[in-house]
């Protein structure tokens, strides 16, 4: 038995090794030559200012790629993705530390340093390998609904099996042939040496050399493959993660009306998305998650986000490959309709479900939304219904055919209050504290007026001081900005910006997180900075500083989290401190809650369009708020509001949940 | 080819709270919006619709002040070539005849081959400026035409007429009003507004159509605006609750005794 520094002889009976070095070359040319052509592909697309920021973004890569954070969110697929991965990168590790050992003359790999990486790759590629059978049985025997399975996805796990496969081989013959001391430190050699002792060392030596050329044809393969094939995304996704979109989540890009020489608006070719728009498409995996989180997916609508993204894939594929074709516009597939069916683009309701849990964080929505504003601003073209509610915001500021003089009607109701006391509007009163933001449906609905007189009340008993624009006041323009309407959008927020900058409003509070997400995220882009807030964000600290005195009354509620308010503005908390102080208790919480609650089914305009394909969104999630055993399902958004009380009513369940905003659950509570 | 000339009105939109003037003569029109009269749209509609299948050009015609460009531009918006502006003050103020007078200036001798207008203009309601301009030019006219065909000089238009429909034929040039379910009106596309905004809008005064001050407007009107009155308001409704069938009995006691109705 030796006793010097524990090591092994690297390239053990293989004569020549330094040609890898040169076989290395073609598939090295080939996977460059293959990631120049990717390169090339998203350049066909437009600027996009994805920089700065280097360290939050690499920090990104970090959590998302290193840590693999979003991809162990889905527990099961999540595990085996990260041993695959974390094992393949210790081999890639460890396959360094040999060449630099081997041929860039540094003596390192011996020692408590050889001992311990010799274990991590046995460990890790142990594990890898494991996981790769798993990923096929996942894949081939349970099936999944969200896979599609094609021949790429075979040879990938076939190519990463008998790559690890046959690494264990070798070490097995490895220490078959010459037995290894620090056997204890390649467990998993020792397990694969076990069939083939007592061989007689040349025929050992033999099979090692042959398969040893093998293992390394085959590394090359993989390298060489990578780039046309789905393990590209070993390099895109990190990439794609780095130029994620910082900042507000959900602020849709601007158009730019101003400029006479721009004459097409929104997106009906690739080469009308950004750069980072095409290199999301690479990225993406297949994997599904986006699916299987969508509402309309999940429906039964005709939309999947995982197939918008590789529709734009194909398309971008064939825009390159078809580049320089004269007829390209006439014969060739088309991104919307052929690679895209429109009606998967009018069935988003920009959730952002799909975003949230895609772990390569591709942007759905800015695309969909891409797309209808060609439909919308270069083709006419959309659901009829959409029509009327364009020429309602167009000629009434609000999406209802009321007229937009009875804006500020619904105070006339408080005069009919136990403890009558007026409203101002900014004009009779300017500089108050806050800015009350009515928003359309908190004017005009029915339903959200008693919100919106609720919301009063209570900021007037805890002595806020505040005012309304009233008939100065004009939808926000969320909808039709969603709804791909960027010019109508634009005249509403250009001529809210001037009339709030015109006050100089600084803070505003708002009950709609539509209006929130719009007014605090998206009319910078319009010069109107303000400070904006969600009344939950305010009657919290209301509650919280005792401005508002509360004693608990209500039942067990359970609190449905509003897109626009959880996902595009990160506010999951201060609504439900507010049910914990209205009701003594935090709310119970549906399956699908926080970052991954499911949608009502009106965001994105969807709530001025039909809904006639598969099951009603609203429908399903109010059976989910239904199924937490609660009579009460809180909410903080006047679509969520009409949507899930429609929804209950349609369910008909026997014992019909009540559904509020959380500004009339806390009124009853307050003393 | 069709020449064609479509008239529209500028109106308050249907959804516009509206309160008379201290004159009592007219609509105060501070805080209202104002939109392209609803069947003056399916008319440039029409119109569109049949210079995009056999060609031609369409020209929009407006009497009104000056906020009517609006409206205009809406109409060049969905695919009107050109318009003409009667905005002068002295138009102002005068009544359906004078209306009709000045549109027939402007119209005739400029080889239009069909005028198509609205049945009404929501506000005033009249319904007479198209028939009244059908004769002046001395064309046959079809009014609340609900499906239009034009095939060579023959025009032939459905109108819905109480219990079923009249198909009535003409030969052009002609007069056609529009009646809603015409066609549906589209949503113009942006590169089309973009256009209106640079389309000629020909103003025009009572000299430009060799007519004196004193046929026009006001001054020309043969009737004058005596009052206008806001229409009563509408009390509160009753919700009567309860079980259906004990609420239908309250509601039909209700409408015997209390409305009288029944
Ligand atoms: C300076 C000025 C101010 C005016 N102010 C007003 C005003 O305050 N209120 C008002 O109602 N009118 C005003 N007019 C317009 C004019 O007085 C009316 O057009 C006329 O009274 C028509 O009656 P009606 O609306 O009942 O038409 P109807 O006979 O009901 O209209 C039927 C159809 O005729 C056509 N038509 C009607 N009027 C016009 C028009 N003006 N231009 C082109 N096509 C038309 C349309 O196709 C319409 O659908 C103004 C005009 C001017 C120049
Ligand atoms: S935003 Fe929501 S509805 Fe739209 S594709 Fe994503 S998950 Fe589906
Ligand atoms: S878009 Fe993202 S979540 Fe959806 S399939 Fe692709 S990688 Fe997965």
């Amino acid at each position: 038995m030796t006793t010097g520094p524990a090591t092994r002889q690297i390239y053990w009976d293989i004569d020549l090794h330094w040609l890898i070095y040169i076989f290395m070359l073609l598939p090295l040319v080939l996977l460059g030559y293959g990631m120049w052509r990717r390169y090339r592909m998203w350049r066909q697309g437009g600027p996009d200012q994805r920089f700065g920021d280097w360290w939050e973004r690499t920090k990104t890569v970090i959590w998302e790629s290193g840590l693999q954070r979003r991809v162990l969110r889905d527990l099961f697929p999540g595990v085996t993705h990260a041993f695959i991965f974390w094992g393949m990168l210790a081999l890639l590790g460890g396959t360094i530390v040999v060449g630099v050992q081997a041929d860039a003359g540094l003596r390192i790999y011996h020692g408590w340093f050889y001992l311990a990486v010799s274990l991590i790759l046995d460990v890790f590629g142990a594990l890898s390998l494991l996981a790769v059978v798993v990923a096929a049985f996942r894949r081939y025997i349970l099936r999944p609904a969200r896979l599609d399975n094609r021949p790429d996805d075979a040879y990938f796990l076939a190519i990463l099996f008998v790559t690890l496969l046959s690494g264990f081989v070798l070490e097995g013959l490895r220490i078959a042939a010459r037995p290894d001391p620090w056997g204890a430190y390649n467990p998993v050699g020792v397990a694969f040496s076990l069939p083939f002792s007592g061989r007689p060392e040349a025929t050992l030596e033999l099979w090692y050399a042959v398969l040893w050329w093998a293992h390394m044809a085959m590394a090359f393969t993989f390298m060489a493959y990578l780039p046309f094939s789905k393990a590209l995304h070993i390099f895109v996704a990190p990439v794609n993660q780095f130029f994620r979109r910082l900042g507000p989540a959900g602020a849709l890009s601007k158009l730019n009306f101003e400029d006479e020489t721009i004459e097409t608006f929104g997106v009906s070719e690739v080469t009308q998305f950004s750069w980072k728009q095409l290199m999301d498409s690479d990225a993406c995996t297949r994997c599904g998650r986006c699916q299987d989180n969508c509402p309309a997916h999940l429906s039964g609508k005709a939309l999947s986000p995982k197939s918008l993204v590789q529709g734009v894939k194909a398309q971008m594929e064939w825009t390159f490959t078809h580049r320089g074709v004269a007829s390209q516009d006439d014969t060739g597939p088309k991104l919307i309709g052929d690679r895209v069916p429109e009606e998967a683009l009018w069935a988003c309701t920009t959730c952002r479900a799909c975003e949230e849990s895609c772990p390569v964080f591709v942007e759905h929505v800015e695309k969909t939304v891409g797309m209808r504003r060609h439909l919308v601003m270069m083709e006419s073209q959309f659901p009829p219904e959409l029509q009327l509610t364009f020429k309602n915001l167009e000629t009434n500021f609000n999406p209802w055919a009321l007229g937009w003089a009875g804006r500020a009607d619904w105070r006339k109701e408080l005069a009919g209050a136990a403890e009558p006391f007026e409203v101002p509007l900014l004009s009779e009163h300017p500089n108050p504290e806050y800015l009350l933001w009515v928003g359309c449906s908190g004017s005009f609905d029915a339903r959200n007026r008693k919100v919106t007189l609720a919301l009063a009340k209570l900021l007037h008993r805890a002595g806020v001081d505040f005012a309304i624009l009233g008939t100065e006041e004009k939808c926000c323009g969320d909808s039709a900005r969603r709804l791909g309407n960027e010019y109508l959008y634009q005249t509403l927020a250009q001529e809210n910006v001037e009339v709030l900058k015109g006050y100089g409003v600084q803070r505003i509070v708002t009950a709609c997180p539509h209006c929130l997400n719009t007014l605090k995220n998206e009319y910078p882009q319009f010069g109107g900075e303000f400070e904006v807030v969600h009344h939950s964000q305010l009657l919290e600290s209301l509650v919280a500083t005792g401005r508002l005195k509360v004693a608990p009354i209500t039942p067990k509620v359970t609190y449905h989290d509003s897109c626009f308010l959880g996902r595009y503005n990160r506010v999951y908390e201060e609504p439900r401190r507010l049910v914990l102080a209205a009701s003594g208790a935090r709310p119970v919480e549906m399956p699908r809650h926080g970052a991954s609650a499911f949608c009502c089914g009106g965001g994105g305009g969807r709530v001025w369009m039909e809904e006639s394909q598969g099951q009603r969104i609203n429908v399903m999630r109010a059976k989910e708020a239904m199924g937490t055993g609660t009579s009460r399902v809180v909410t903080a958004c006047p679509f969520c509001l009409t949507m899930l009380e429609d929804g209950v009513k349609l369910s008909g369940a026997a014992t019909p949940a009540k559904v509020c905003d959380v500004a009339e659950l806390l009124q009853e509570a307050v003393q | 080819m069709l020449n064609i000339a479509v008239c529209v009105k500028q109106v308050p939109d249907t959804e516009a709270r509206l309160s008379v003037a201290a004159d009592k003569t007219r609509i105060e029109e501070q805080g209202i919006s104002f939109i392209l009269n609803p069947y003056d749209e399916h008319a440039v509609e029409e119109a569109i619709r049949l210079k995009e299948k056999q060609g031609g050009t369409v020209t929009v015609f407006c009497l009104g002040p000056a906020r009517a460009e609006e409206a205009i531009r809406t109409a060049l918006a969905m695919g009107a070539d050109k318009a003409v502006h009667l905005a002068d003050a002295a138009f102002g103020g005068g009544d359906e005849g004078t209306a009709a007078a000045a549109l027939e200036k402007a119209i005739a001798g400029k080889s239009f081959d069909l005028v198509l207008a609205g049945r009404l203009a929501i506000d005033d309601a009249s319904g007479q400026v198209g028939a009244r301009l059908a004769e002046k030019l001395g064309w046959p006219h079809v009014t609340a035409v609900t499906r239009l065909a034009v095939e060579g000089r023959e025009a032939v238009a459905n109108r819905e007429i109480d219990g079923g429909s009249q198909v009535v034929a003409v030969t052009l040039p002609a007069v056609i009003t529009a009646q809603r379910g015409l066609n549906q009106p589209r949503y113009p596309k942006i590169p089309d507004i973009m256009k209106a905004r640079r389309k000629e809008v020909a103003k025009v005064t009572p000299a430009d159509l060799g007519l004196s001050g004193g046929e026009v407007g006001g001054a020309g009107a043969k009737g004058k605006v005596a009052g206008l009155a806001p229409a009563p308001g509408r009390s509160a409704g009753k919700v009567i609750a309860g079980e259906p069938a004990d609420a239908a009995r309250k509601v039909v006691g209700l409408l015997r005794d209390e409305a009288k109705v029944i």
